[in-house]
């Protein structure tokens, strides 16, 4: 007996066998449905509406009896309300028979908004491929050489390339047709003066890369033109491997776990690339197959899974990868599309969880051009720390977490339309003032806000502004004695801060930041500035020169609110700088330059990596660290700041 | 107020304010008063640890205020220990605690640690990055009724399977209870491999623990 199931707004329908859950069958339907745990049913992320009653439309009875009874941890996830209207977790809920499923705006993926660009950064052109042309004299008829010889030798003594050069399979299959076509004028491209990729009939000028960051929530991919250096086109997208689950973590537990999970996601990343790659190239007039060389940077884990690697070993300690220098690929053995005999080159792992993603930083930022000494720290929930100048390179990964990109938090989202991106709250009244993705203007100003969450950078704004007006203590405990109806206790008894009302959302409630939140916002900062004080200490540096914040939503902190949360370690706040997205610049600077590809691997060799999660008094330091701004550390940046916090004390 | 009230007020409010000082100062006088040391440590340092442990259940404390509370404790219970008379000790119940083999993530556990400690378990805490036989290993050795496991990633949960199948093996099932916790830990979890207990928390863990072994 089959099922049917229908997702509403999406439309997606689809026959399904009893026991299957409507999170999986999402999935398969490719319907947007939020999952940060990957349907470990921790979460309570993904709420759907099972609808009651008989639809002519789909010409189905649909009702709450049609799918599993409501489990213990939905009745702790979901109010009283949300049941009693036939609210489910996804993940948990099985069908049993034929139901219509609506998902509500909280529970829907939106398009996030990635912040693609870098800084601009001066390059030197110096591609891996080169495009040659010749313009071939006719054999004699005595002349007994192949197709391929004949080619060769003009390369070895028209354009003094390499005696040892050969052909990628692919090129012979043309060859034959491409030395005839146009009357022997042909355009080669060489791979490294090693290899010839691609032979074409005629005179072809068009010589394009791409560069990929391929980040665990975000892509971003940009088309490079290999003569000028010039970027012909960008974009960014979510990684579709987040339906399998949020995390890095889930996504190798989902591999290990399920058949075939090393495959889906392999094979959903290529696809994502793939499109990717189409889009890039329709904008620029040309086809996939016209992309002569690819480069690829990624956290160790996503180098696995789109490399199609055993990821299994990374998921425990000591987190062995199975290859840690750099690759040259075959795309086609990678299943991506772009020209046939066109080479992947992905930057070198350095350690676990400090990936090819930081050594594309690092070669971005270069810390060893100067004697002054950098921090460098990617804020995403791997928090890799570099801190170096032209005498030494370290770093070390902190297990941050997804708190700052939006995860763990209540009414955390990625930052993607709706979402509460920057916050202001009056020292005096108390009162919040927001502003939300997709629109220019602040709360103060409008009535309908349309909010639907908040966003890495808003929670960061909301907990610094919290502080400096004295409605969280240092502690980070609420100040019971706040005069301001936005402190409030919720039905559990927690206690809880309003940020926007019910009627400036998008949502019907509430947007809050509880106690909870709070926390999440101390572990993950805490984490941070633990790895960074270590890193400073081992290496005897006292005062960083500069404090360059990276990631794929980098630029969008505000600086005075990450100091002030003690994120980083004191500094004058002219020293910090965003730099966006430092490791797409530091893939593009790879794929334009092949300098670039062996500074990377010479820095993956040096960089010495810290372990700072088991020195021995990680968990007194940890603790120390998650006070605002730090339990005992001095901030003398921050001294005004500080000395201008309100106490409100009981009246 | 009694002189020996005022003193038990005195350890209980060092603990839960995190004032060493203050418990350090009323563990002295509780000696030198010769209040019973037993008495002076369950009704006084333990209450207030207790309190913390509520008021961090209850978000309003937090890690550093556990581990700032438990610093105070310690303190208290390196004076006052020495002074216990042997007999009034009763049986404590074993229990053997790590973090699973593959990960070294262990403040959680050390914070369950100190809250089961002063919940009157004996802990044998294995540390991290512990294979699910040594936990098997250990509390047959000690003849432990329960095995707490925790963990912070997705990816070792596995080996908290491990033990509860190792115990089956072993058919010791019935007479090793298995307590499970951490960050992606769920109820669900717990059930699904057969886990005898799931905590939310420290503080949790304790009730837990006592209800699984039908402990008062």
């Amino acid at each position: 007996m089959s099922c049917q199931v229908i997702f509403q707004p999406a439309g997606r329908r689809d026959t399904v066998t009893p026991g299957k859950s409507l999170l999986e069958a999402a999935w398969e339907l490719g319907v947007d449905l939020e999952s940060p745990c990957g349907g470990a049913g921790v979460c309570g992320k993904c709420k759907v509406k099972i609808e009651e009653g008989f639809f002519p439309k789909y010409g189905i009875d649909s009702s709450v009896n049609h799918v599993s009874p409501v489990t213990d941890e939905e009745r702790q996830a979901l109010a009283a309300e949300e049941l009693a209207d036939g609210y489910r977790l996804a993940c948990l809920t099985k069908i049993n028979g034929n139901v219509l499923v609506f998902i509500p705006e909280e529970s829907r993926g939106a398009k996030q908004v990635v912040l693609e660009t870098g800084v601009r950064r001066s390059v030197t052109v110096n591609p891996a491929v080169r495009r040659h042309h010749l313009k071939l004299k006719s054999r004699g008829l005595g002349d007994s050489r192949g197709d391929w010889e004949f080619l060769r030798e003009a390369l070895i003594q028209e354009k003094n390339l390499s005696p040892e050069i050969t052909a990628d399979y692919c090129v012979l299959r043309k060859i034959a047709l491409a030395l005839r076509q146009e009357d022997g004028e042909v355009t080669v491209w060489v791979w490294r003066n090693k290899e010839v990729i691609e032979v074409q009939p005629g005179f072809h000028e068009e010589l394009y890369g791409v560069a990929i960051d391929i980040g665990t929530t975000t892509v971003a991919a940009y088309l490079c033109s290999l003569d000028t250096g010039d970027v012909a086109a960008t974009t960014s997208f979510m990684n579709p491997q987040v339906r399998y689950g949020e995390d890095v973590l889930s996504r190798i537990t989902y591999a290990g776990t399920s058949t075939g999970g090393l495959s889906n996601l392999n094979q959903t990343i290529i696809e994502g690339i793939n499109r990717a790659i189409a889009n890039l190239a329709a904008e620029a007039g040309l086809l996939p197959r016209q992309v002569a060389d690819l480069t690829l940077v990624f956290n160790t884990a996503m180098h696995h899974l789109t490399l199609n690697l055993e990821p299994q070993f990374l998921g425990h300690a000591p987190f062995l990868p199975a290859v840690k220098e750099p690759l040259d690929l075959k795309a086609r053995d990678l299943g991506i599309h772009v020209c046939q005999g066109a080479w992947v080159h992905a930057l070198p792992v350095e350690a676990g969880f400090v990936g090819p993603d930081n050594m594309a930083v690092i070669i971005a930022e270069e810390p060893y051009q100067s004697p002054e000494v950098k921090l460098i720290i990617d804020i995403g929930t791997n928090g890799e720390i570099v801190l170096g100048n032209n005498k030494f390179l370290a770093s070390t990964s902190c297990a941050t977490g997804p708190a700052l990109e939006g995860a763990q938090i209540a009414f955390g989202m990625r930052a993607a339309e709706g979402a509460i991106e920057r916050v202001r709250i009056d020292p005096q009244t108390l009162e919040v003032d927001f502003r939300v993705i997709g629109s220019s203007h602040w709360s103060g100003e409008a009535e309908s806000m349309n909010a639907k969450g908040i966003c890495g950078s808003g929670i960061i704004d909301a907990v610094a502004e919290m502080f400096k007006t004295g409605i969280i203590a240092k502690s980070g405990r609420f100040n019971k004695h706040l005069p301001s109806r936005r402190l409030r206790k919720n039905e559990s008894g927690k206690t809880e801060f309003v940020l926007a009302w019910a009627r400036e959302t998008a949502i019907d409630q509430d947007i809050v930041i509880t106690q909870g939140d709070v926390r999440a916002v101390q572990l993950a900062k805490a984490a941070l500035y633990t790895g960074a004080k270590y890193l400073m200490e081992k290496f005897a540096v006292a005062e960083v020169s500069e404090v360059i914040l990276a990631g794929a939503f980098g630029s969008y902190i505000d600086r005075e609110n990450a100091l002030v949360l003690g994120m980083i370690p004191d500094c004058p706040l002219e020293k910090i700088k965003a730099v966006g997205n430092a490791a797409g610049d530091g893939a593009k600077l790879a794929l334009l330059n092949l300098d670039k590809r062996n500074e990377a691997k010479r820095v993956a060799r040096s960089v010495k990596f810290l372990e700072t999660s088991l020195e021995g008094d990680f968990q007194s330091r940890f603790a120390e660290a998650m006070a605002f701004p730090h339990a005992k550390d001095s901030f003398p940046h921050l001294e005004e700041i500080l000395s201008k916090i309100p106490q409100w004390k009981e009246v | 107020m009694s002189k020996q009230e005022r003193i038990l007020g005195d350890l209980a409010e060092g603990v839960v304010s995190m004032d060493t000082d203050l418990a350090v100062k009323a563990s002295r006088e509780a000696v030198e008063e010769k209040i019973d040391a037993y008495l002076a440590i369950n009704e006084g340092l333990v209450k207030g640890m207790n309190e913390a442990g509520r008021l961090y259940e209850e978000e309003e404390y937090f890690v550093p205020e556990l581990l700032l509370a438990s610093d105070a404790l310690y303190a208290g219970l390196e004076i006052l220990t020495p002074h216990i008379v042997r007999t009034k000790e009763g049986e404590k119940s074993k229990i053997i605690l790590g973090v699973v083999q593959g990960d070294t993530h262990d403040i959680g556990k050390n914070l369950v640690k100190i809250m089961l400690e002063v919940g009157g378990f004996e802990v044998i805490d294995l540390g991290r990055d512990v294979p699910a036989e040594a936990f098997i290993d250990k509390a047959k050795e000690v003849n432990a009724g329960m095995i707490g496991l925790s963990t912070l990633m997705t990816t070792t949960m596995p080996v908290m399977k491990k033990v509860v199948e190792l115990l089956e093996q072993e058919n010791l099932k019935d007479k090793i209870r298995v307590l499970v916790g951490g960050g992606p830990v769920s109820p669900a979890f717990a059930k699904s491999i057969g886990a005898d207990g799931y905590a939310e928390n420290a503080n949790n863990a304790v009730r837990v623990a006592k209800s699984l072994l039908a402990v008062e």
